[in-house]
């Protein structure tokens, strides 16, 4: 993590109040309150529109909630059905989990190893350079994840796409050209593709921040002792800006495991295509296109609590870092 | 293991002074700088290929809409001005400018409250305050657009783009109160004491000091929150209903049919929206990085 601002107060801070505010209010009670007020404004928003919402959408995935109660406003509860019938569906086990989680996987693993290579390729270019290759990358990271998702679409499109057109020049595929949506490991493969275009900037720029506190000292000692490039990276590099690693893993993880845009926005994916569905588009699809709100929150309590076991262990690791003093 | 790992020792063997006989230094330089050029090459191609291709596709005649050639044969704007009287593009770009002015000072606002709270106050729970911050920027907007659909529809706000910005306000203040919690935090608290001794109230000092200090950082969140707004496209899809209402990140979805796809326009469109958001990376790219290490959310 690179040297942020330092966040500490200075030791003066508790407790003793600044030399006399010129308030009506004692400035002990100012000082108590004065806090709360401040963060009254931006709790009650978080409050009213995030956490309000998740415990809704947990009550509702206890109900059977259609159409009909929209317009009616009655509750149907059917307790755990929704989670029992989530649970015993094989096109959970057969489709949709493998899709969000070897997705993630590859896509993660992708995003971090392209990311680092990208880093350390910064490190060894001179200023100039390295000013230049980062404001491109920067390009990649900038693109809006819609935008993006339409060019790769353009770029393997089945009939003018610019892969079709090379695949065929070089007589790897017929006239009849191929679908890469209809199938849904090439389906995701073009997501992978997209995500890690899309996230490698991120991990490359904060992995280099990393590498750039490492003490040249280090390296220089790593030589003397007759290190490769390769003991130079996994024993002196990989220990040394762990933390760093730990943070992009785990928020690229968060980030890809709710995919939505990306994989909706394909042909097949708002629907047409139940093979290439991941959690977050399935919850979607059940609430809003089969207007059956209920089982649609359930799988969207699932896709949270996945996101929450992940956020746990991602606190602990800034925990580690002293961030939160 | 919050300290760096100490220097870890490779386990190789002790000091032993020979070293692996050198290549002529020359060529070893040589052969590293056409490795790094190649690299650079290789990165620069996958990078800028997909917005290379984007603007080229969109600058093609309108009558052959859109172009798969990797050079433009005829470069025009047809597709761009098509996009933008013809097409209703204009209208999109307004909704989404307003949604998004809206977030920025809402959230700027907002965050600024918060951060000064947290920066400068100890006050109990204030650890929790934190950790709610950072865990709510975690949750999956695929499981709030369900109650927030609802939500929406009985305070008949389904259609309305000041709705869509509150809840826009909602997603990126975590975000924005962890990073601007560090600009905050940097200002020597020296400057406010010595308002106080000049006889300055809190408010006063507030507004007169303690703002003027923080600018860059609300420059840095409020292109933050303005991404995430011109960006969201889940609850926009959900909300808006009416073509008048849409945001560019769902008007864009016009152009795009299964079999008819108007490849020129999409094109055309996509690198409009896509402008003001490399514009603004450019500019914050710094701030952003150290407030995404410290903070959670991609734009």
């Amino acid at each position: 993590m690179s040297a942020a601002v330092d966040t500490r107060p200075p030791a003066a801070r508790d407790g003793r109040p600044p030399p006399r505010p010129r308030t009506r209010v004692p400035a002990r009670t100012l000082r108590r309150w004065l806090p709360w007020g401040l963060l009254a404004p931006g709790l009650l928003v978080i409050g009213a529109l995030l956490l309000f919402p998740l415990g809704r959408v947990v009550w509702l995935s206890f109900q059977d909630y259609t159409l009909r109660n929209i317009y009616t406003g009655e509750t149907n509860y059917n307790w755990g059905a929704n989670y029992v019938e989530l649970l015993t569906e094989p096109y959970l086990w057969r489709v949709v989990l493998p899709n969000t989680v070897v997705f993630a996987v590859f896509a993660v693993g992708g995003t971090v190893v392209v990311g680092t290579l990208v880093a350390l390729l910064l490190r060894s270019l001179g200023r100039v350079s390295r000013t230049i290759v980062i404001s491109c990358v920067m390009v990649a990271w900038a693109m809006p994840a819609v935008s993006g998702t339409y060019v790769w679409i353009w770029i393997f499109d089945v009939d003018r796409g610019v892969v079709r057109h090379a695949l065929t020049s070089l007589g790897l595929l017929g006239p009849d050209g191929f679908n890469w949506f209809a199938d849904r490991v090439s389906f995701y493969a073009i997501v992978v593709l997209n995500v890690i275009h899309h996230g490698f900037p991120f991990v490359a720029v904060t992995v280099l921040a990393g590498l750039l506190t490492i003490p040249r000292e280090l390296y220089e000692a790593a030589v003397l002792d007759g290190a490769g490039a390769w003991q130079r990276f996994w024993y002196v590099t990989v220990p040394t800006i762990r933390p760093v690693f730990a943070v992009v893993t785990i928020l690229s993880t968060i980030w890809d495991f709710k995919v939505f845009a990306q994989v909706y926005l394909m042909p097949g994916g708002s629907g047409g295509n139940q093979e290439v569905f991941n959690l977050g588009v399935w919850s979607y699809i059940r609430s809003f296109s089969h207007q059956s709100y209920g089982m649609g929150s359930a799988i969207a309590v699932m896709l949270t609590l996945l996101l929450l076991a992940i956020t746990i262990v991602y606190v602990r690791a800034l925990f580690r870092e002293d961030e939160l003093r | 293991m919050s300290r760096p790992a100490a220097p870890a020792a490779p386990d190789a063997p002790g000091k032993r002074s020979t070293r692996t006989p050198p290549r002529p230094r020359r060529y070893r330089r040589a052969a590293g700088t056409a490795w790094r050029a190649l690299g650079v090459a290789v990165v620069l191609a996958f990078t800028l290929f997909p917005a290379y291709f984007m603007v080229v596709s969109g600058l093609s005649e309108r009558a052959v809409s859109g172009t798969d050639a990797l050079l433009p044969r005829s470069v025009s704007l047809d597709n761009f001005t098509y996009v933008l009287t013809e097409a209703g593009f204009l209208t999109y770009l307004r909704n989404s400018l307003l949604v998004a002015l809206i977030t920025v000072v809402g959230s700027a606002l907002l965050a600024l409250f918060a951060a000064t709270a947290v920066a400068r106050f100890r006050f109990r729970l204030r650890t929790s305050v934190l950790i709610m911050v950072l865990i709510v920027q975690m949750v999956p907007l695929e499981a709030l657009v369900i109650p927030l659909f609802l939500q929406a529809s009985d305070l008949r706000m389904l259609n309305s783009l000041i709705g869509l910005s509150i809840v826009y306000i909602a997603m990126s203040l975590p975000f924005a109160i962890w990073m601007l919690r560090g600009f905050v935090a940097a200002i020597p608290v020296e400057v406010e004491e010595a308002a106080y001794i000049d006889g300055a109230s809190w408010p006063r000092m507030f507004w007169s000091v303690l703002f003027p200090l923080v600018a860059p950082g609300l420059v840095a969140t409020g292109i933050f929150s303005f991404i995430v707004a011109w960006n969201e496209f889940i609850l926009a899809l959900t909300f808006l209903q009416d073509g008048d209402k849409f945001t560019v990140a769902v008007g864009l979805r016009q152009f795009f049919q299964q079999h008819t796809t108007d490849w020129g326009a999409l094109m055309a469109a996509s690198t409009i929206i896509t402008l003001p958001v490399m514009v603004f990376f450019l500019i914050v790219q710094r701030g952003l990085v150290s407030g995404l290490v410290q903070g959670a959310v991609k734009g």
